[in-house]
């Protein structure tokens, strides 16, 4: 148990009647559930108890979900290192889903890890209220679970607009509509340069995903997105600034870890920052600060290059009924702490971060394949699991 | 060699909204430390800002009553910076898309001449919160209160249009006024919802470079905004006069000792755009909406008030100076009252009054009907003007109608002529001596038997008729 959960339900009830009844969910620590340790994998949150529920989790219950417990993550949800324990709760039959924030592609990763479906929503599909964040503008809860219905379900549960947060879109899910799926009128695309990057090996694996795609009708296009290696830049620039500034509340004043025996206010904060924060982290906060302070101007460049990247994923996302993209590269474990490391692993998810897309990881067809990802239209998040289910159903032999 | 003084102000204004800017606590900064907190102000993981849409709408209207164009998209930024005033590293302000540019204050200058004072911007922010710096037996300690951390502020940014320190302290008065006006703030400086940091530097008079400046804090009044300037301007003549150069730096106004002195630079970070607060957008519609309810302005309403009820530019200008007091005196007037009368008795009895009792015009007992009802016995000659004067300050304390009061304390006018002469007979008879210096050509014997006579009828004979009849009696 205790390499799955940091925190476990001490009174699991039945749970109430509702659309999520007898769904047994983990979370990551960075979710709020009131009087719980909200510590996010951070020793700058070290011994703070939630005050209130997060959204998420006040739908998850009212919706007679059970909470089965908080489970290991990296700090602030930034990157899956060896102490997250993120996957293994449902992998283990100790939870039907968990859900965890989505900054590069953790939640997809980790899913992919387990051999689980993984789902990051549209960015503002769910309501962030309650979620120790790190780069707001970016991070959404994402979902890891056996089958893509559970993850419908869930989502059904808790997406949806939040009065009390205004910086969250009017967004809302629902699948009635939804007509049959006909992979033999869809088209799934491909970008070209998302390719450029992989060994011949992995290639290989790649094709024989999409080939699987093919098999089942789908037709595959190739398009061209030329800045596509702009997106993981983007995210480098933007994602530090905005997480160096979303830390900056952590001072070590009202909880979290202090070091004993500064001089003053000043010393105080340096010293605690510095011995509260983890190593991948720090140097995140320090590039941040890097461009806030030095290099506002490269900082700018980044901004504009992203508006010019949604509007090229506006544009390709009309193109296709979905694209697909390889998952991850294979990493050095011994880069995993390092800035480099961490981008290398999230080369091809992090511009569903930088985009808003829905996106959503398809566990390898057969053993040894990495797997691949599903990616639709921002706001389509309901087409997107349609899609998932109907290849889920195929591979168990219905359809 | 003459210098000219070139003078920019950043003048901070708490707006009097019931809430703070990002969440519904108390905007009361003078509470009991810490009272008035929540999550949201604390900066809790996960909380989320929420911009008041009141604060926003006193904001816009601040904007629009001080002439600037509200923009059809502004957004918060994080000015970044560690201090222990600040529970999140950044203080949200708007640092590259203000809610306002441009506008202005019509002022009059020393000389007489209308003057056009422009604003450069108008941005709204957040407040930080207080330190309190204390003694715990030898020990120094910093205390820190949330309460004012989060209430809604807006900056006004002039151009460095001033040269003179009448030109800062009439921007200010006319700001200050005009703010009032939209009830968007009481912009007081002793009790620090206004603030007004200057920025100053000179140059030889003739010259249009702009030079080194001096940012000058810590004013809590308008005059003390035109004696720190003023000390500045001289300070920096020496400094050049003397062949040195002016440093960029910021001094503190010491009220005591009358000089600027100063202080150490806080650190000043970054401004990067928050990512939290959504982008803030006008349509042109909204804005016409907003336009609507601005009432009529200080600057227009005294115009009027010189067209309609024939009072002095100076009069009307202090009427309109104060929407309450301008109000008060329409009101009187509808209630009955006479233009010149309600002038008059409005500024020179019941504003006096009020001040001694810490009354406003607001909350008087004293309502416009009362007083007029006052003013029109006096017009009437039923009562004399020192009887209207203590009928009036019963009035404070009694509901009674103005009628009432003087029926009952027998206050009403002695015009009777029968009743008048004998009185006349009686103080004739005990002061022969006045009576023969009038007649050997002394005027003023004359003024000293009437008050003899009024003070003989308990204050409530009619003064024109007395002087009548005296005239008379001593021409014989």
């Amino acid at each position: 148990m205790n390499n799955i959960f940091s925190y476990r339900n001490p009174s699991i009830s039945e749970g109430a009647d509702g659309l999520l009844a007898g769904m047994k969910i983990a979370l990551q620590s960075s979710i709020a559930v009131a009087g719980w340790p909200m510590e996010a994998g951070s020793e700058a949150l070290e011994g703070f108890k939630a005050l209130e529920d997060a959204a998420v989790v006040e739908r998850l219950k009212q919706n007679g979900a059970v909470i089965s417990g908080l489970t290991h993550t990296s700090e602030f949800g930034f990157g899956i290192n060896g102490s997250s324990g993120a996957g293994r709760a449902v992998e283990q039959k100790e939870a039907d889903a968990e859900i965890m924030l989505d900054l590069a592609g953790e939640a997809r990763l980790a899913a992919g890890r387990a051999g689980l479906w993984g789902f990051k929503p549209s960015w503002g599909l769910i309501p962030r209220l309650g979620v120790a964040g790190l780069i707001p503008s970016m991070e959404v809860c994402g979902i890891l679970a056996k089958t893509p219905g559970d993850i419908r379900a869930v989502i059904k549960g808790i997406a949806g607009a939040e009065d009390r947060d205004f910086s969250q879109p009017d967004l809302d899910f629902s699948d009635d509509a939804l007509e049959d799926l006909q992979p033999k009128k869809m088209t799934v695309g491909i970008i070209e340069e998302s390719l450029s990057a992989l060994s011949a090996s992995e290639r290989n694996a790649f094709d024989e995903e999409v080939d699987e795609l093919t098999q089942t009708g789908f037709s595959v296009k190739f398009f061209s997105w030329p800045d596509y290696a702009l997106c993981l830049v983007v995210h480098k620039v933007v994602g530090s600034v905005e997480a160096s500034s979303a830390v900056g509340r952590y001072d070590s004043v009202r909880f979290g870890k202090r070091v004993p025996g500064a001089k003053n206010w000043n010393e105080m904060y340096l010293q605690s920052r510095g011995a509260s924060f983890g190593i991948l982290v720090k140097s995140y906060l320090m590039q941040g600060a890097y461009f806030q302070f030095e290099r506002y101007d490269a900082y700018e460049h980044a901004c504009r290059i992203r508006s010019r990247l949604v509007k090229d994923a506006r544009r390709l996302e009309t193109q296709a009924d979905a694209l697909v993209f390889p998952v991850q590269k294979a990493v050095p474990t011994d880069t995993s702490e390092t800035l480099d490391g961490f981008y290398e692993q999230f080369t091809h998810t992090a511009h569903a971060n930088i985009t808003g897309w829905p996106a959503m990881t398809v566990p390898p067809s057969a053993a040894g394949r990495p797997g691949l990802q599903l990616v639709g239209a921002l706001q389509a998040d309901a087409q997107l699991i349609a899609l998932g289910d109907y290849l889920f159903q195929k591979r168990r032999g219905g359809k | 060699m003459e210098f000219e003084a070139v003078i920019g102000l950043e003048i901070h204004v708490e707006l009097n909204c019931a809430t703070k800017l990002f969440c519904d606590c108390p905007n009361n900064p003078g509470d009991d430390p810490n009272i008035n907190t929540c999550p949201v102000c604390l900066w809790y993981p996960g909380t989320a800002p929420r911009l008041s849409g009141a604060a926003l709408e006193k904001a816009a209207l601040l904007c629009l009553g001080l002439n600037a164009e509200l923009q059809p998209k502004s957004a918060f930024d994080q000015k970044v910076y560690y201090y222990p005033d600040l529970p999140k590293g950044y203080q949200l302000s708007q640092a590259h898309l203000p809610l306002a540019r441009g506008g202005w204050v019509d002022i009059t200058d020393e000389d007489g001449s209308p003057k056009r004072l422009r604003i450069h911007h108008i941005h709204m922010e957040e407040d930080v919160a207080k330190l309190v710096h204390e003694m715990e037996g030898r020990t120094p300690i910093s205390l820190v209160d949330f309460n004012r951390a989060g209430v809604p502020l807006v900056e006004i940014v002039t151009e460095p249009d001033f040269r003179t320190p009448h030109h800062a302290m009439e921007f200010l008065k006319a700001l200050r006024t005009q703010v009032r006006y939209v009830g968007s703030s009481e912009c007081s400086m002793e009790n620090g919802t206004m603030r007004a940091d200057a920025n100053i530097s000179i140059r030889p008079k003739g010259d249009d470079r702009m030079n080194t400046k001096v940012e000058v804090k810590n004013m809590n009044s308008v005059r003390h905004v035109g004696d720190a300037i003023a000390y500045e301007l001289s300070r920096q003549s020496a400094v050049v006069r003397a062949g040195e150069s002016v440093v960029l730096h910021t001094r503190l106004w010491d009220p005591d000792k009358k000089v600027t002195l100063p202080m150490r630079q806080k650190f000043e970070g970054p401004c990067v755009p928050d990512p939290c607060v959504p982008v803030i957008e006008l349509s042109p519609e909204e804005v016409e909406t907003l336009r609507a309810r601005l009432p009529e302005m200080p600057a227009v309403r005294a115009e009027r008030f010189v067209r309609q009820y024939g009072l002095s530019p100076e009069e009307a200008t202090y009427l309109s100076s104060d929407p309450e007091t301008a109000g008060y005196f329409e009101e009187l007037i509808r209630a009955g009252a006479q233009n010149r009368a309600a002038m008059h008795w409005l500024t020179t009895q019941l504003l006096p009054a009020l001040r001694e009792r810490r009354q406003d015009l607001s909350r008087t007992p004293v309502t416009p009907e009362r007083l007029a009802a006052l003013l029109e016995m006096l017009t009437k000659d039923e009562i004399n003007a020192n009887a209207a004067r203590d009928v009036l300050s019963c009035m404070f304390d009694s509901s009674d109608a103005p009628q009432d009061i003087v029926k009952a304390k027998g206050l009403g006018q002695v015009s009777d002529t029968g009743a008048l002469e004998s009185m006349i007979d009686q103080v004739l008879s005990v002061q022969a001596s006045a009576v023969a210096d009038f007649k050997n050509g002394q005027g003023k014997a004359l003024g000293f038997l009437i008050g003899q006579i009024m003070q003989a009828s308990g204050g409530k004979a009619n003064p024109k008729v007395i002087r009548a009849l005296l005239t008379q009696r001593l021409s014989l």
